[in-house]
């Protein structure tokens, strides 16, 4: 009896998941705990284990499709099980939804739902890598028709057909004739037939190949990023307000604390972590800040949860640190780093990501002083960190070098107003100024 | 042409080898006037009298040692071990003198001996007496091996064995004695290391020996029915064989079977099915190379049970359309 295999619902906010890929191909076995697909769900990929063992029979979505969760995405069962009727009426609904909203993704249909490929390895006999060689067939664009997907030399040679240009006789011989490659023409002939006319009038031997753009499918994580931040940016309107800082203070605290900090964790604390305890202490004093908009309601979060913006080579991820008001630096220094490390290595989990209160956009490595950064919803601001510059400016009616930030507080100007975000920040200009305030 | 047996064949051979070199005899168990078990000396004593055609103990070892030494001191026997499995007996004689001598003498010693092994099952002789165990004369450096499939290679096979200066195991397999073939009049030999074609094909290439060849002729008709084209090939000898007939014959269909009816572990079938992969036509395989052979077991002596136990003509068949993906 063939057991359902269903998108997991992996945090209390997921709703739906991406299948990135199949893991496993349709006909292999697997033992209970095997990874048999990864699932990508709101910025994090997690793999999908097999609940029991058996072979997978049938899978009802293809790599890329997002699926609701609960929902059956694949069947495991008895090897030579029947999957006849399987899954029929809930793919097909699911296929018919797709063709509506997004082009489906390949040309040439997966022949019983079977993938040729496992990662980057194709299985396919010596004949047909030869074949495809020979004639630069890129062979994960072929539909094998063996055993588990393997692509014989009779898949290359329908491929290599189906792909062949049509051309007229009479538009061939005058492609050859003045040099031209009709196989670069797009026909205006009958399903693209490369006819008379579209040949006539070309330049001749035309040389120049035009260099392609890459093209990425939008998807996956930038998809999910695209989403959140269009959501935040066209609902909740922003208000930026921007103000020095002087990190002087800063600067000189810092140096004292790296050998303590170091002695204890064995990190070194960074400009990042003193400005997320005096922005966890600003916040405190300044609750109006600390909110979130929920259907009719206003929430006010009792806790300070800091949301830090990390970028990772797909996009960006915004793991969370907790309770950062409670905490002193040395455990603070200590939790950035590791839950940093841990969003680089992609290792995040729904858990590390959810329920933030306010979050911190440090921009402060690259040469920026000040930004507009969107709110990350659904906190109700963001703080945007320029870098730390020295500059010449007047401290007590005289010229003096000092170690200056910007710092941009975005805010939803729905429910904060100007002035509580204008005391937050004069707050958290103060507390910086004077970093020893941190102690009260 | 004259159609004759397979039996026969190789009865003529020996005798025509007999009439013209006086250095040819044969020996073996009851060969005299009762002709050898399976009849195929027939006559022979009456025409060449007990010197030439000698009766012999039952002792392998005893009687491969002396065809041994009658070869090494310039005679040509032909040696008739009555069962191909009795051949255990005799391996000290084979593998250690006569596989080696010509070799540790620099060439001085030649060991011109043909042993005669009727072998394979389907006959209803039981474990002892139906085996195929060509894989392990074909192991030793220094033997040829030899597997003719019909009346007109067992003959010029037979020929050239006899004048070869080695020594040659020469299997016979017991269902072929009595299935004739066409054989021309005249004088013929076939050279030790050339396969044949049995018959010509593009999309499956069928490496059989012995009784799998006739087995893979009839699979080849039926499959042809179903649009299958299979091509039949014969390597005809193990030792030497005829590497570039087959690399050939795979290059041009991109498929390979390879039937033999011993165990299929350790079967010489493996060692053509390595030969094939490990050469330059690797690149044309559209499949996986496959096996067809012996289950690992005794042969038993039940006959449904004894059919059931090596490759049969539907075996093959359906291992074909498996190559096909049909």
């Amino acid at each position: 009896m063939a057991s359902e295999v269903v998108m997991p619902k992996l945090g209390a906010t997921m709703e739906e998941g991406t299948i990135v890929s199949w893991l496993v191909q349709v006909g292999e076995e697997v033992e209970e705990g095997d990874p048999i697909a990864e699932i990508q769900t709101d910025k994090i990929v997690m793999e999908l284990e097999a609940e029991a063992d058996g072979v997978l029979l049938k899978t009802l979505h293809d790599a890329g499709a997002t699926v609701k969760v609960h929902e059956v995405v694949a069947y495991l069962g008895e090897e030579g099980e029947s999957v006849e009727g399987l899954g029929n009426d809930l793919s097909n609904l699911a296929e018919a939804a797709e063709d509506e909203t997004e082009q489906p993704m390949a040309e040439t249909p997966a022949q019983n739902g079977q993938q040729t490929r496992t990662g980057e390895k194709i299985r396919r006999t010596p004949a047909a890598r030869k074949l495809a060689e020979d004639n630069h067939v890129d062979l994960s664009e072929v539909t094998g028709s063996g055993p588990l997907g393997r692509i014989h030399k009779a898949d290359v040679e329908s491929f290599m057909e189906a792909n062949e240009k049509r051309v007229t006789p009479l538009a061939k011989k005058i492609a050859n004739d003045q040099g031209i490659d009709y196989k670069e023409i797009d026909g205006t002939g009958m399903r693209g037939k490369v006819v008379k006319n579209d040949v006539i009038g070309r330049p001749v031997a035309q040389q120049e190949v035009a260099r392609e753009a890459k093209r990425v499918p939008f998807k996956g994580m930038r998809k999910v990023i695209a989403d959140r931040i269009s959501e935040s940016a066209y609902t909740a309107p922003h208000v930026t307000l921007t103000s020095e800082i002087d990190m002087t203070e800063c600067v000189t605290l810092r140096g004292k604390l790296l050998p303590v900090i170091e002695k204890v964790e064995g990190m070194r604390v960074s400009y990042n972590d003193i400005l997320l305890k005096a922005t966890a202490f600003a916040l405190k004093q300044n609750p109006a800040l600390n909110v979130s908009l929920e259907g009719d309601e206003i929430v006010y979060h009792p806790e300070v949860h800091i949301g830090m913006a990390v970028a990772v080579p797909e996009g960006l991820v915004v793991p969370v640190l907790r309770n950062v008001d409670e905490k002193g630096l040395a455990t603070i220094t200590r939790e950035t780093k590791t839950i940093g490390q841990k969003a680089r290595d992609g290792k995040l989990t729904m858990d590390d990501m959810q329920g933030s209160t306010f979050s911190v956009s440090n921009l402060g490595m690259y040469a920026v002083d000040g930004f507009t950064p969107i709110i990350n919803s659904p906190n109700s601001a963001i703080l945007g960190v320029g870098r730390i510059q020295k500059k010449s400016v007047v401290v007590n009616d005289e010229l003096a070098i000092r170690s200056m930030m910007t710092l941009s507080l975005s805010f939803d100007h729905r429910i904060i107003d100007g002035a509580p975000a204008a005391a937050f920040l004069t707050e958290l200009k103060e507390v910086l100024e004077n970093p020893f305030k941190l102690m009260i | 042409m004259k159609e004759i047996t397979y039996l026969e064949a190789i009865r003529e051979s020996m005798s025509e080898e007999m009439r013209k070199d006086e250095d040819v005899f044969i020996m073996g168990e009851d060969i005299g006037i009762y002709g050898g078990a399976f009849g195929l000396t027939n006559g022979m004593i009456e025409e060449f009298g007990p010197e030439r055609v000698r009766n012999t103990p039952i002792s392998e070892a005893a009687i491969s040692g002396c065809a041994v030494g009658a070869a090494m001191t310039g005679m040509r026997p032909i040696l008739e071990i009555q069962f191909s499995d009795f051949i255990m007996i005799a391996m000290d004689n084979i593998v250690n003198q006569a596989a080696k001598s010509r070799y540790m003498f620099g060439g001085k010693a030649q060991v011109p001996v043909v042993i005669r092994l009727p072998g394979g099952s389907g006959a209803g002789f039981a474990a002892q007496h139906s085996q195929s165990l060509e894989a392990w004369m074909a192991h030793v450096p220094g033997l040829k091996v030899v597997q003719p499939s019909n009346a007109y290679d067992a003959k010029g096979l037979m020929k050239a064995a006899i004048r070869d200066n080695n020594p040659v195991l020469f299997y016979e397999h017991k269902l072929l004695y009595n299935t004739k073939g066409e054989v021309p009049e005249e004088e013929y030999e076939i050279p030790l290391g050339q396969a044949d074609i049995k018959k010509e094909g593009s999309d499956i290439t069928i490496v059989a020996t012995a009784v799998m060849v006739n087995r893979a002729l009839e699979a080849a008709a039926e499959l042809e029915k179903e649009g299958i084209s299979v091509e039949v090939i014969d390597p005809r000898t193990l030792v030497p064989l005829d590497t570039e007939t087959i690399l050939a014959s795979v290059k041009k269909t991109s498929r390979v079977l390879v039937v033999y009816e011993a165990v299929k572990r350790g079967g010489y079938g493996a060692e053509i099915a390595s030969m094939i992969a490990e050469s330059d036509v690797f690149d044309y395989l559209d499949a996986p190379i496959r096996r067809l052979g012996g289950l690992e077991t005794p042969i038993p002596y039940n006959p449904v049970l004894e059919k059931a136990a090596v490759p049969q003509v539907e075996d093959i068949v359906e291992e074909c359309k498996k190559l096909m993906n049909k």
